[in-house]
């Protein structure tokens, strides 16, 4: 029989080294779940110890500006994110609605005005213009969600597809009327300002107007998601789609919903990302899915489905931004920016599964 | 007294089982350890891969003024526009501005060319007719 009191004296010895190893432990998860944003803090750092004008106002107006441009994409794409999927279609449906909005609002008197029977622009051509590329992505959307429901094909196949085709229809839509796949550029002047005028003024930054829509745009996507049944039902479907149809849910119209809902987003970033690079090339739009995704990742949307916040993502979109940001005021060259972005990735897959494992 | 409760649900004869992954992950079997070495692995790639690129001090400009007055040369970061030096003299020539290549075909568009890479840029002249 051992001795009571070697018995507890022991354990108390292991207590004390269980210890010291739970708090080694707590920083080691510390420090590991939060890689990206200590990243993120050196970067910060660093490149405001190197240049002075990076943590200005005008500094922040600029990332502010940015953010709102990428945030819908990274809204859009969350949702099927949640379904356990993704979207590699994003970048080329936002290029293929950038180029309809470009040809529909430009100058009247512009030499190489592609479709010239389009009526001049006004306020309310504009707000058509909006709506028809929103609609023209929410198409692509459904076109997705429908194979992934009705088939339970992967995401990744069917959007991958309707990447390459959308793709081809731009350079359809590029060669129209002797275009001969130029760059649509000669904007017109009310579809700048509508887009990218100067709502006020940071630091001596412009911040446009489409700040304004983002934050408009993120409410609504808010509100989706967490008081309509149709987001209640998503993040069912997301996290266990057996169980979710078995209590009720339609899980066919909400994956259709949820992609063609991801669509009008690109479809909307498409019409301003015309506006902010000043003219529509066929590539406009191109990898801005990995942009987003990564975002999204990175604010804790987990690949393993059902999980994701609003604030998450914007969090997420805001990290990989100051990123890129302090990155090109460093001079780096976009050659290492994408190896960069790369790993980011990686690194931000491996938190979410690394997330997943250690929740208690 | 929190310790004592976690040493009892986890007793240390008995693995904690891990979770099984679902979603797009569904395949996926990797232990945490892996996972740790994955994200510092990623994080020294990203570093290595900046602290290569700072030591990296620019791209040099060099003026070829081509028998004008000389013109220093410039120290730019990648993507930056240039801004151009005060323009060479030269006798009996007007300067007609920087090219890149000799034979002034390819002009250097200061307000839309950014810096790619280190180059020399040629001064243009042309002859002053001698009235």
């Amino acid at each position: 029989m051992a001795n009571p009191v070697t018995t507890i004296r022991r354990t108390a010895e292991e207590y004390r080294l269980k210890d010291k190893k739970d708090k080694r432990r707590f920083w080691v998860d510390g420090i590991l779940n939060n890689a990206l944003y200590i990243l993120m803090a050196i970067f910060v750092i660093y490149t405001a110890t190197q240049k002075e004008t990076f943590l200005t106002l005008g500094s922040l107006g600029n990332l502010l500006t940015q953010v709102a441009a990428y945030l819908p994409m990274a809204l859009g794409i969350a949702g099927c994110i949640v379904l356990t999927g993704t979207d590699l279609s994003a970048g080329r449906i936002a290029g293929l609605t950038a180029a309809v909005a470009g040809v529909f609002l430009q100058k009247a008197d512009f030499a190489n005005k592609m479709l010239t029977f389009l009526p001049k622009v006004s306020v309310g051509w504009i707000l058509v213009t909006m709506l028809i590329v929103i609609a023209i992505g929410a198409i692509i959307g459904l076109v997705n969600g429908f194979f992934v429901a009705k088939f339970s094909l992967h995401p990744f196949i069917v959007t991958l597809s309707t990447q390459l085709i959308t793709y081809g229809i731009i350079l359809w839509f590029f060669a129209l009327n002797g275009n001969n796949g130029q760059p649509i550029s000669g904007l017109s002047e009310q579809y700048k300002n509508f887009v990218g005028g100067t709502m006020f003024r940071l630091g001596g930054v412009a911040i446009p107007w489409y700040v304004l829509y983002a934050v408009i745009l993120t409410a609504i996507i808010w509100f989706v998601w967490n008081k309509t049944t149709f987001g209640k039902n998503m993040f069912a479907v997301g996290s266990n789609a057996e169980a979710a149809k078995v209590s009720g849910v339609n899980v066919f119209w909400t994956t259709v919903l949820v992609h063609t809902l991801a669509g009008a987003m690109y479809g909307y970033s498409g019409f301003i990302e015309g506006v902010r690079s000043g003219s529509v090339a066929a590539n406009t739009g191109l990898n801005a899915e990995c942009d987003a995704i990564a975002a999204c990742v990175i604010g804790g949307v987990s690949f393993v489905g059902g999980t994701g916040k609003i604030s998450g993502i914007i969090l997420g979109v805001f990290v990989l931004r100051i990123i890129f940001v302090a990155l090109t005021m460093l001079g780096v060259e976009s050659s290492s920016m994408y190896i960069i972005k790369g790993a980011i990735i990686l690194c931000a897959c491996a938190l979410d599964m690394r997330k997943y494992l250690v929740k208690k | 007294m929190d310790e004592p409760r976690m040493e009892q649900q986890t007793p240390e004869t008995e693995q904690p089982k891990q979770r099984e992954f679902r979603g797009l992950y569904k395949h996926v079997k990797i232990s945490v350890k892996t996972l740790d070495r994955i994200i510092i692995a990623c994080l020294v790639v990203i570093l290595v891969i900046l602290a290569l690129e700072l030591r990296n001090p620019g791209f040099t400009i060099t003026f070829d003024s081509r028998g004008g007055t000389d013109v220093p040369a410039q120290n730019q970061m990648y993507g930056e526009k240039l801004e151009l030096p005060e323009p060479p003299t030269r006798e009996g020539y007007t300067f007609t501005g920087w090219y890149r290549d000799p034979a002034c075909d390819l002009p250097w568009v200061v307000e839309v060319d950014t810096v790619q890479e280190s180059v020399t840029l040629y001064a243009g002249w042309e002859a002053v007719e001698s009235p």
